[in-house]
């Protein structure tokens, strides 16, 4: 089987298209929501998150489960009436209070009315969050800018080894990858209102690390048969490069996704939106280096007019080439 | 074949390094698996001190660790972090709320005069304390919590029987007064003291303080936070008028670092500034462990998987791959412990994913070789030239990775950089073992007569180009 990325380009380029438009329509969706592209979480717009459960080694501690009302009435109470209330299991319970984060005496106090009404908590099982608000803008900016930074730093990496178009279509495909990663939680973010924190950041970073190292694979072999064999259609080489790269290509991702599966499913709670948001930019990311990255290369090629050989030779090869797709259709 | 079995020998040493560190040097665990407190603390600018300079920030350190002292927890971590932050770590802290509250507030600096007929009290009291805080510093290092939280509430009471023996002047003389303090030193520099500058009123204050007590053989106690730093006779030449002129000096027998060290902690109390917890994360004990539990098993299913998968598909080459993988993870969890990485949750996250990651160079590698031998190369030139060409591909694809890694290490926050770290090692190692040891032991098997099967190398595949 031989894979024909550039006979087909305009439908992989009209897939991803498709894709990335519904990844914008939702973060257009999610803006007019709620004024952000994605769900910023914690990390981002600063806030407290309070996470108890009770004591159960205490007798009668554990009677009954949790009731969010009792809950929620309480935390009205507090004037923090915009907080989101979720009883985890039947003895956890989890409180999140929105954009303004819980100084030492108001949670204290949060903290002993919900324990006389509902139980005595297990300070070994609590878990307190709080980020202010100027915090949380701090690792907002920092993590953008990191993300513009290595985005620069490929660029500039890629031009040195490869040349400049080499450099811009892999940026183009990483570009795709990150964009398609966010819009996935753009869209998770309206339906299911998961929540971005740094860690998606980091995520991001990862899978930009990872596109271009799967891109630059190709490319490496593109330029390698240029060099011995350049006398050919850009196409042709193009499929031949990502041919003959495809097993490593599907086996690198397998290996990944295999592990980012393992902690997707034995991870824990904190890290599972994480593996999450690599499994989709990983798979992605395999997705743009074999059919975005190198059949817009070849497409360039073919515009600027160093795409086309020496006519001679140039002729029987590009039949060759025909030839050859004529049977495997 | 020499050099083979040489190398050979390194990477069993090597191993076996890495298994001594690995047991003998526990890798630190972050507070997310250890359970405990991280708070930062931000320094805010007043009027009177308009910009947290260097200097403030390592006063304000000071007041900050007094007060952590003061809570009794073995192993804290006080950093500054850029120009107006301070990181604090209190792993194993049970009451956050109390730690709040202690870190939170401003430093209380005051000068208050002792109770008359306190004398032997005050002496009695403070062989104690001292008694008390060696012992605190020895469990410190022994890390015994449960003994040095009943210390720290014996020292506690210390304090507060302390205090009772003095008493403020009206109006008070505090912090807001002082405005300098700095170790100096006479002619000979042998003995150190501690130079103290008050504003107008605090000279005025100081002085009838001083004036009070000069040749009673009772003493000036400063107190910072309500804890006795400093206690100081005043002469009897001084009953007159008191110390005038809004400077003074408390000599004792200093040595630079203890007069250091008491002038640093004057000018923490002394600076008005206050300060706030902007970020608390908490992490309960048992929260960590089941971290650490769940990480345990996604490593171990990730790497499985893995090893599974590479025998399945590339027969005898996975196999060793699966051995240089295995090598792989002891040589970067000792790195880990050699580096000093304090392990987070999204830190182990990193490791896993390099796990995964570490087997694309002999992906690489074996795919190249498995052409070579289809274009009708022999064994030995097909691995040969599969590692060589094989090599720009991995050291292109590990410097983007490590290009991002760097942006987040620069850029991140602590849990952040965690992650960028063990990532970034566990390229490195990866380049490292792939091409050493996978390498080896490759040329290694090729040199067995049984296994120069090529069908061990590659299984057969139909060919459909020519």
């Amino acid at each position: 089987m031989k894979l024909q990325v550039n006979k087909q380009r305009s439908r992989w380029w009209i897939i991803s298209a498709a894709i990335l438009i519904s990844g914008l329509i939702a973060m257009l969706v999610s803006w007019a929501q709620i004024g952000s592209p994605l769900r910023p979480g914690l990390d981002f717009i600063g806030g407290t998150r309070l996470q108890y459960e009770l004591d159960c080694q205490i007798p009668n501690n554990c009677s009954k489960p949790i009731d969010v009302g009792t809950v929620r009435q309480i935390v009205d109470a507090q004037g923090l009436t915009n907080s989101s209330i979720q009883v985890v299991g039947q003895y956890g319970l989890s409180v999140r209070t929105k954009e303004r984060d819980l100084k030492v005496e108001q949670r204290t106090q949060l903290e002993k009315d919900l324990s006389e009404k509902i139980g005595t908590f297990d300070p070994n099982k609590t878990q307190i969050d709080t980020v202010g608000p100027t915090v949380g803008r701090q690792l907002l900016s920092t993590g953008l800018l990191a993300l513009m930074i290595s985005f620069f730093g490929i660029i500039v990496y890629m031009t040195v080894r490869f040349e400049l178009d080499y450099a811009i279509f892999a940026i183009v495909a990483l570009f795709h990858d990150v964009w398609l990663t966010a819009g996935f939680f753009a869209i998770f973010g309206v339906v299911l209102g998961v929540e971005v924190d740094s860690l998606f950041i980091v995520a991001l970073l990862t899978i930009i690390g990872f596109s271009v190292n799967d891109t630059v694979v190709i490319y490496d072999r593109i330029r390698e048969i240029i060099s011995k064999d350049g006398n050919r259609a850009i196409a042709d080489i193009v499929d031949d490069a990502v041919n003959q790269t495809l097993a490593r290509s599907i086996n690198t991702t397998l290996t990944v996704l295999l592990t980012l599966l393992s902690i997707f499913l034995f991870g824990g709670e904190t890290l599972k939106y994480f593996a999450l948001a690599l499994i989709i930019g990983f798979s992605t990311g395999a997705y743009s280096s074999i059919f975005i990255a190198s059949s817009l290369l070849a497409w360039w090629r073919e515009r600027t007019g160093r795409g086309i050989p020496a006519p001679a030779e140039g002729l029987s090869q590009v039949d060759a080439t025909s030839s050859n797709d004529a049977s495997s259709v | 074949m020499q050099k083979q079995r040489s190398l050979l020998a390194l990477i069993l040493v090597l191993v076996i390094a890495a298994i001594i560190v690995i047991v003998k040097i526990p890798i630190r665990l972050g507070l997310d698996l250890l359970g405990g407190a991280q708070l930062t603390i931000q320094v805010k600018p007043t009027q009177d001190v308009k910009q947290i300079t260097p200097d403030v920030l390592e006063a304000v350190q000071r007041v900050i660790e007094n007060r952590i002292n003061g809570l009794g927890v073995s192993e804290s971590l006080v950093q500054t972090v850029g120009q107006d932050q301070i990181v604090v770590q209190l792993p194993g802290v049970s009451d956050p709320q109390q730690a709040e509250r202690v870190l939170g507030g401003t430093a209380q600096l005051d000068f208050r005069k002792q109770k008359p007929g306190t004398e032997a009290q005050l002496f009695a009291e403070q062989q104690i304390a001292r008694e008390l805080k060696a012992q605190r510093e020895q469990l410190r290092k022994a890390g015994d919590k449960t003994k040095l939280a009943e210390i720290q509430t014996k020292i506690n009471s210390s304090n507060e029987a302390i205090a009772s023996l003095y008493e403020r002047t009206n109006p008070p003389l505090t912090g807001k007064n002082l405005k300098d303090a700095f170790a100096t030193t006479d002619q000979a520099a042998v003995n150190w003291s501690v130079a103290l500058r008050f504003d107008g009123q605090g000279g005025d204050l100081f002085a009838e303080l001083t004036k009070n007590i000069a040749g009673t053989g009772r003493t000036l106690g400063i107190f910072l936070d309500n804890e006795l730093i400093s206690a100081a006779t005043v002469d009897v030449k001084y009953a007159q008028a008191g110390i005038t002129g809004g400077s003074a000096e408390i000599s004792g027998r200093f040595t630079v670092q203890e007069a250091q060290d008491l002038a640093i902690q004057l000018k923490g109390g002394a600076l008005p500034v206050p300060v706030e917890i902007v970020e608390n994360r908490t992490v309960g004990a048992t929260l960590g462990k089941d971290s650490i539990q769940s990480s345990i098993y996604a490593g171990m299913a990730g790497l499985f998987l893995v090893l599974i998968f590479m025998v399945f598909y590339y027969r005898l080459p996975g196999l060793i791959a699966d051995l240089a993988l295995i090598v792989y993870s002891l040589l970067t969890l000792a790195s880990f412990a050699l580096v000093n990485v304090t392990l987070t949750l999204p830190g182990i996250a990193g490791f896993i994913l390099s796990i995964g990651m570490a087997v694309d160079a002999n992906v690489l590698i074996f795919e190249r070789t498995r052409e070579e031998l289809r274009a009708g190369k022999s064994l030995y030139r097909a691995v040969e030239s599969g590692f060589y060409r094989a090599f720009s591909s991995i050291l292109d694809s590990n410097v983007t990775t490590w290009i991002a890694c760097g942006a987040l290490f620069w850029l991140g926050s602590g849990l952040v950089k965690g992650f960028a770290l063990t990532l970034a090692l566990g390229v490195a190692v990866s380049m490292f073992t792939a091409i050493t040891c996978s390498r080896t032991l490759l040329m290694f098997a090729i040199s067995i007569p049984e296994l120069r099967k090529p069908e061990y190398y590659a299984p057969k595949k139909v060919e459909v180009s020519p």
